[in-house]
C-alpha cells in the first residue's frame, strides 16, 4: 500500500483524542506517509484520490473509523459543533437544526409527514437485504408516524441511529488497478462545499449540496444527472433530508422532492434508486457513513451487492456525505465503470 | 457477543474559558441592560444579530453595534418535552429561528409564555409567521438566556 | 511526481495569550494577512484546507464548521486535516497534494490553536487510551524526558554536556524570537537562569519547554501556472516526507527514531538532497523541547548520532553557523499547536524568498520545515527551494 488516508473524529472516538494516533498501526499505516481527515470520510476519499493523481502513489487505502458504541449519544457530541457563546447557550444540536429545517421545508413547499415517513419505510425496507445494516425492521408509514416525538416535527424513527462502522477501501492508479482486478470501478468526479456557520445566517432550504454536486458533475462530465446516474447512495440522517437532497442533486426541481418520491422513482426498482442499502437511517456511523455510501455504489457497479443488487444495469453511481447542522457541509463522489 | 468481554468507563472533563472579544462583550453587556445589539454592514447593506465583529457575507470588520428591535416573526420552530444534553433549562422547550424586525438573518432563541405542556396546545398558538416579542428575566447576567424567551404577540 | 507546486504567500496572527479576540477573530487575522500580503482575492481560491489539535483542546468539535466564514470557505471545497501535533505540516502536505493532483490551482491552507482557553496538558493526556498509557504518561513533557534520557544513555553523552547544549539552544532561540514579530515568548536569558530553572520533568526544565500559545497561520499554495501568472516571488515545494509508528510508546525506538529518519529521507530523496547539512541553508525544526531539537539534528542527518551537542556548542546550528536552525525562535518560543507546523513552513518560505526581514539567513535558497505529533509517533518534513 502506497499511502493510507483515514477519516475519524476526535469527538466520535470514545473520548480518545488525536484519533488516528490510536489506530495508526492497526490501520496499516506503520512507517507509511499517511494522513487523516476529520469528520467526513468522503474527504478522506478525495484526499487519497489527490495523492494518486499527483503521481506520488500507485495505491491508497481509505479508512472510515467510527465506533459508535463507545460514544455518548450523537447529539451530545453534535452539541459541541456550536460556538461557545451564542448557539451553545440555546442548546443547539444536529437534531434541533434538522427539526427547524424540516418545519421550513414543510411550510414552504407543502412536503407532508407521510412523504417524510415514506423515506423511512423505503430505506428500512431496503436495509432488510443489506447484511451490513444496523437497523433491520419492516415498518409501515403508521409505525413511523406513531413513533415518539423527539424534537417536533421529528419523530424517533425519522432520525438515524448511532452505529458502529469501520470501513476500508482500496484505490489504485490505472495500470495497477488493471493488474489487480478485471472489474475496476473508476473515479469519475468529486465535489464538496461548505455553508456559513450560524444557522440563522443560512437559507436552510437552499444550501451547498447544489454546489458540491455541480462540481462533481462537471468533473464527471455529467449534464443530466437524472438520466446519467444509475444509483444514488445519499446521506439522510433525518429522513426528510433525502427529499431535499433529491432537489439539490438535480433529480427534480426545487420543492418537488416529495412529489418525486411519490412517483416511485427512487424505490429499489425505480428509475433512479436511492439508498438501496437502506441509507443512513439504517446505519449511521457518523464519520464513516459517507464512505459506506461510496462502497455501496462500488458494489452495485460490480454487481456484487447481493440481495440488494439492482435489476438494472449500473454503470454510474453517486455517493453523498454530509455533516454539520442541517447540511452545513456536503461532499459528492461519482464513480463508474 | 460483547457481553463476554470487559468494558472500561471513561469520562473526559476539561475546563474551558472562552475569550468573547470586543464585539461579543458589547453584545452581552447589552443583554445585561435589556438591549439587543446587532451589527450593520454598510457594503452589504445588511443587519446581523447577534452583533458581529465581521460581516458573514463580505468578511469586512464591523466595529459599531446597533440596537435591534425586540419584536419579529417566527421562521421555524422545534418543540421537545424531553431532556437533552445542553438543553437550556428544563423541558418542555421550544427552540426557534426568529427574524427580528430590521435584521437580515434569523435569530436562534426560545419561544415561551404560552401553554407548553403538550404539543397540541403549543400548535394552537405557535405557527410559522406569528409575531413574537422578547421577554426578559429580572436578573440579567450577560447570557443569551437573559432574554427569557420570545412570546407571541396577540 | 506531480505538477510543480509553489507557496506564494503566508500570514500569521500575532501569537500569545489572545484573550482579546474570539477564536474566529484570531483565525481571521491570519487569513486576512495572507490576502493582504499577496494582493490575491479570496474569490480566486479553489479550495481550503484547515486543521487544529483535537476538539478537546478547544471544546468545539469539527471546527471547520465554526470557522467556515473566516476561512473564506463559503461555497468552496474544504478538507480538514488533523494529525495531532504534526497537524501543521500535514496541512501543508495536503495543500501540496491538492495542487499537485491538478484538482486545484490555488489552495488556502490554515492552521490554528487557542490553547489558553483550555487545558493543553489535560487535553494531551486524552490522546492516550484509558486502558494502559493514560496512567503513566503525564502530558507531553513526560514522554520527551524519557526520550532524552534514553538518547543520553545510548550514546554515552554526559548529562552536563546535554545540559550545556540545551541551554545554548534555549538562550539563542529566546533571543531569536526578538527578530520575529509574531513570536510569543521573547526573553534575554542567562545560563544560570536556564540551568537552574524549575524542573518540569527531569531533565527538562522550564526554559527547555515551549509555551502554550494562541495563534493562527495561513499559507497559499499555487500551481506553477498560477504562480507565474501572479508574478509572485514563490517558494517551491521540493520535497515531502511523513512517517508514523506504533501508538504504544514502548513499542518503538525513540532514539534512532525511525519515523523521523524516514520522514527526512523521503523528503531528501524527492528533493535530491544527499548532504543535508551542506545543501540546506536553514531549517525550521519542530522544537517544543530543547533536548528534542538536538535529537532531530541527528535523526535528520545534520550530523551523526551522538554529535549534536558538540556541534551545537561549536555554533554549527546557530544563526551564523553552517546550518542555522529555528532563526524564528521556533516552537520553543511560540506553540499554537495546530498552527505550529504550518508556521515552520511559512518561515521556511519567507527564508527562501528573502522576506524574513531581521531573521533572514543571507542567501538562503533551500530550507527544511518540520513537525511532530501523536504519542511521539509522527514526523513530517517539507523542503522548500527558491528555484523551481
Amino acid at each position: 500500500m502506497g499511502t493510507v488516508i483515514s477519516a475519524s473524529s476526535d469527538v466520535f472516538h470514545g473520548g480518545i483524542s488525536c484519533a488516528n494516533s490510536y489506530y495508526w498501526d492497526a490501520g496499516a499505516a506503520f512507517l507509511k506517509n499517511a494522513s487523516r481527515q476529520d469528520g467526513e470520510s468522503l474527504f478522506a476519499f478525495s484526499y487519497a484520490i489527490m495523492r494518486i493523481l499527483s503521481g506520488s502513489y500507485d495505491s491508497a487505502l481509505v479508512l472510515g473509523v467510527c465506533k459508535g458504541s463507545e460514544n455518548p449519544e450523537n447529539d451530545m457530541l453534535t452539541h459541541f459543533f456550536t460556538d461557545p457563546f451564542y448557539q451553545r447557550q440555546i442548546g443547539l444540536n444536529e437534531t434541533i437544526a434538522a427539526a427547524l429545517q424540516k418545519r421550513e421545508y414543510m411550510d414552504r413547499y407543502g412536503i407532508t409527514e407521510e412523504q417524510c415517513a415514506g423515506v423511512v419505510v423505503k430505506n428500512l425496507g431496503n436495509a432488510l437485504r443489506n447484511p451490513y445494516a444496523h437497523i433491520k425492521k419492516k415498518v409501515e408509514i403508521d409505525d413511523v408516524l406513531a413513533s415518539e416525538v423527539v424534537m417536533d416535527p421529528l419523530r424517533s424513527m425519522e432520525c438515524a441511529p448511532k452505529s458502529e462502522g469501520i470501513i476500508a477501501m482500496l484505490l489504485a492508479k490505472e495500470d495497477l488497478a488493471k493488474k489487480l482486478t478485471d472489474k475496476p470501478v473508476w473515479f469519475k468526479g468529486y465535489g464538496s462545499s461548505i455553508d456559513k456557520f450560524y444557522l440563522g445566517d443560512r437559507d436552510l432550504l437552499d444550501g451547498q449540496l447544489k454546489t458540491a454536486a455541480m462540481r462533481a458533475y462537471d468533473v464527471a462530465g455529467i449534464t443530466d444527472p437524472k438520466k446519467e446516474i444509475d444509483v444514488a447512495e445519499i446521506c439522510e440522517p433525518y429522513a426528510f433530508q433525502e427529499l431535499l437532497w433529491y432537489e439539490d442533486l438535480g433529480f427534480c426541481e426545487r420543492g418537488e422532492g416529495g412529489k418525486f418520491f411519490d412517483s416511485g422513482a427512487t424505490k429499489i426498482d425505480g428509475k433512479i434508486p436511492v439508498n438501496p442499502s437502506g441509507g443512513v437511517i439504517a446505519n449511521n456511523p457518523y464519520v464513516s457513513r459517507g464512505l459506506y455510501r461510496l462502497a455501496e455504489g462500488f458494489l452495485q457497479i460490480r454487481g456484487q451487492a447481493g440481495e440488494r443488487q439492482l435489476d438494472t444495469k449500473v454503470t454510474t453511481a453517486l455517493a453523498h456525505g454530509t455533516h454539520g447542522f442541517a447540511g452545513q457541509c456536503h461532499a459528492v463522489a461519482i464513480i463508474g465503470n | 457477543m460483547s457481553k463476554d468481554f470487559n468494558t472500561f468507563n471513561n469520562v473526559v472533563r476539561l475546563p474551558h474559558k472562552y475569550a468573547a472579544g470586543a464585539t461579543f462583550t458589547k453584545f452581552y453587556n447589552g443583554l445585561k441592560k435589556g438591549i439587543i445589539y446587532g451589527s450593520s454592514c454598510s457594503s452589504c447593506e445588511k443587519v446581523f444579530i447577534p452583533a458581529r465583529s465581521f460581516c458573514p457575507g463580505c468578511l469586512t470588520n464591523l466595529d459599531e453595534v446597533v440596537e435591534i428591535a425586540q419584536e419579529g416573526e417566527v421562521i421555524s420552530w422545534a418543540f421537545s418535552d424531553k431532556e437533552f444534553f445542553g438543553m437550556p433549562g428544563k423541558p418542555p422547550v421550544i427552540i426557534a429561528l426568529i427574524k427580528l424586525d430590521g435584521t437580515d438573518c434569523n435569530f436562534l432563541h426560545l419561544l415561551g409564555g404560552m401553554e407548553t405542556k403538550d404539543l397540541d396546545a403549543v400548535k394552537s398558538v405557535v405557527k410559522t409567521g406569528i409575531r413574537v416579542k422578547a421577554v426578559w428575566n429580572d436578573e440579567k447576567n450577560g447570557h443569551m438566556l437573559d432574554i427569557k424567551y420570545f412570546k407571541p404577540v396577540s | 511526481m506531480g505538477r510543480p507546486v509553489a507557496i506564494i504567500g503566508s500570514g500569521q496572527s500575532n501569537h500569545g495569550k489572545r484573550f482579546d479576540v474570539t477564536y474566529p477573530e484570531l483565525v481571521k487575522e491570519a487569513v486576512d494577512a495572507v490576502f493582504e500580503n499577496t494582493g490575491i482575492s479570496p474569490e480566486d481560491i479553489d479550495g481550503v484546507v484547515f486543521g487544529t489539535m483535537p476538539s478537546m483542546m478547544e471544546g468545539v468539535a469539527l471546527t471547520h464548521l465554526y470557522f467556515a466564514d473566516v476561512l473564506r470557505a463559503e461555497g468552496k471545497p474544504i478538507l480538514k486535516t488533523e494529525t495531532c501535533g504534526s497537524t501543521g505540516i500535514s496541512l501543508a502536505i495536503t495543500g501540496y497534494y491538492w495542487v499537485a493532483s491538478g484538482m486545484a490551482d490555488l489552495v488556502l491552507v490554515v492552521g490554528s490553536e487557542k490553547m489558553n482557553e483550555g487545558d493543553p496538558q489535560a487535553t494531551m493526556t486524552t490522546v492516550l487510551e484509558p486502558f494502559y498509557q493514560r496512567s503513566f504518561i503525564a502530558g507531553a513533557p513526560g514522554v520527551f524526558s524519557m526520550q532524552s534520557q534514553a538518547w543520553s544513555a545510548r550514546f554515552g553523552i554526559p548529562e552536563e554536556k546535554i545540559r550545556d547544549a540545551a541551554t545554548r539552544l534555549s538562550i539563542d532561540h529566546h533571543n531569536d524570537a526578538f527578530d520575529n514579530p509574531h513570536a510569543h515568548i521573547k526573553k534575554r536569558l542567562t545560563e544560570d537562569e536556564v540551568n537552574n530553572a524549575r524542573i518540569i520533568t527531569y531533565p527538562v526544565r522550564l526554559w527547555d519547554v515551549c509555551p502554550a500559545s494562541d495563534g493562527a497561520c495561513a499559507v497559499l499554495f499555487a500551481s506553477e501556472e498560477m504562480a507565474k501568472k501572479l508574478g509572485i516571488n514563490a517558494a517551491w515545494v521540493k520535497g515531502i516526507g511523513y512517517s508514523g509508528e506504533e501508538y504504544w510508546f514502548g513499542d518503538s525506538d525513540k532514539v534512532e527514531w525511525q519515523c523521523a529518519i524516514d520522514a527526512a529521507k523521503q523528503a531528501y530523496d524527492m528533493a535530491g538532497i544527499k548532504n543535508p547539512r551542506k545543501e540546506l541553508d536553514v531549517a525550521e525544526v519542530y522544537n517544543p523541547f530543547t533536548f528534542q531539537e538536538l535529537l532531530y539534528y541527528e535523526c535528520f542527518g545534520f550530523c551523526d548520532f551522538g554529535e549534536a551537542c558538540d556541534l551545537t556548542l561549536k555554533g554549527v546550528f546557530s544563526r551564523e553557523g553552517e546550518l542555522p536552525c529555528d532563526p524564528s525562535g521556533g516552537v520553543l518560543c511560540t506553540n499554537p499547536i495546530g498552527a505550529t507546523g504550518l508556521n515552520r513552513v511559512a518561515e521556511a518560505a519567507l527564508q527562501v524568498t528573502g522576506q524574513a526581514d531581521s531573521r533572514q539567513i543571507p542567501g538562503a535558497k533551500q530550507a527544511l520545515a518540520h513537525a511532530m505529533g501523536g504519542v511521539v509517533q509522527f514526523n513530517g518534513v517539507m523542503i522548500l527551494g527558491s528555484e523551481q
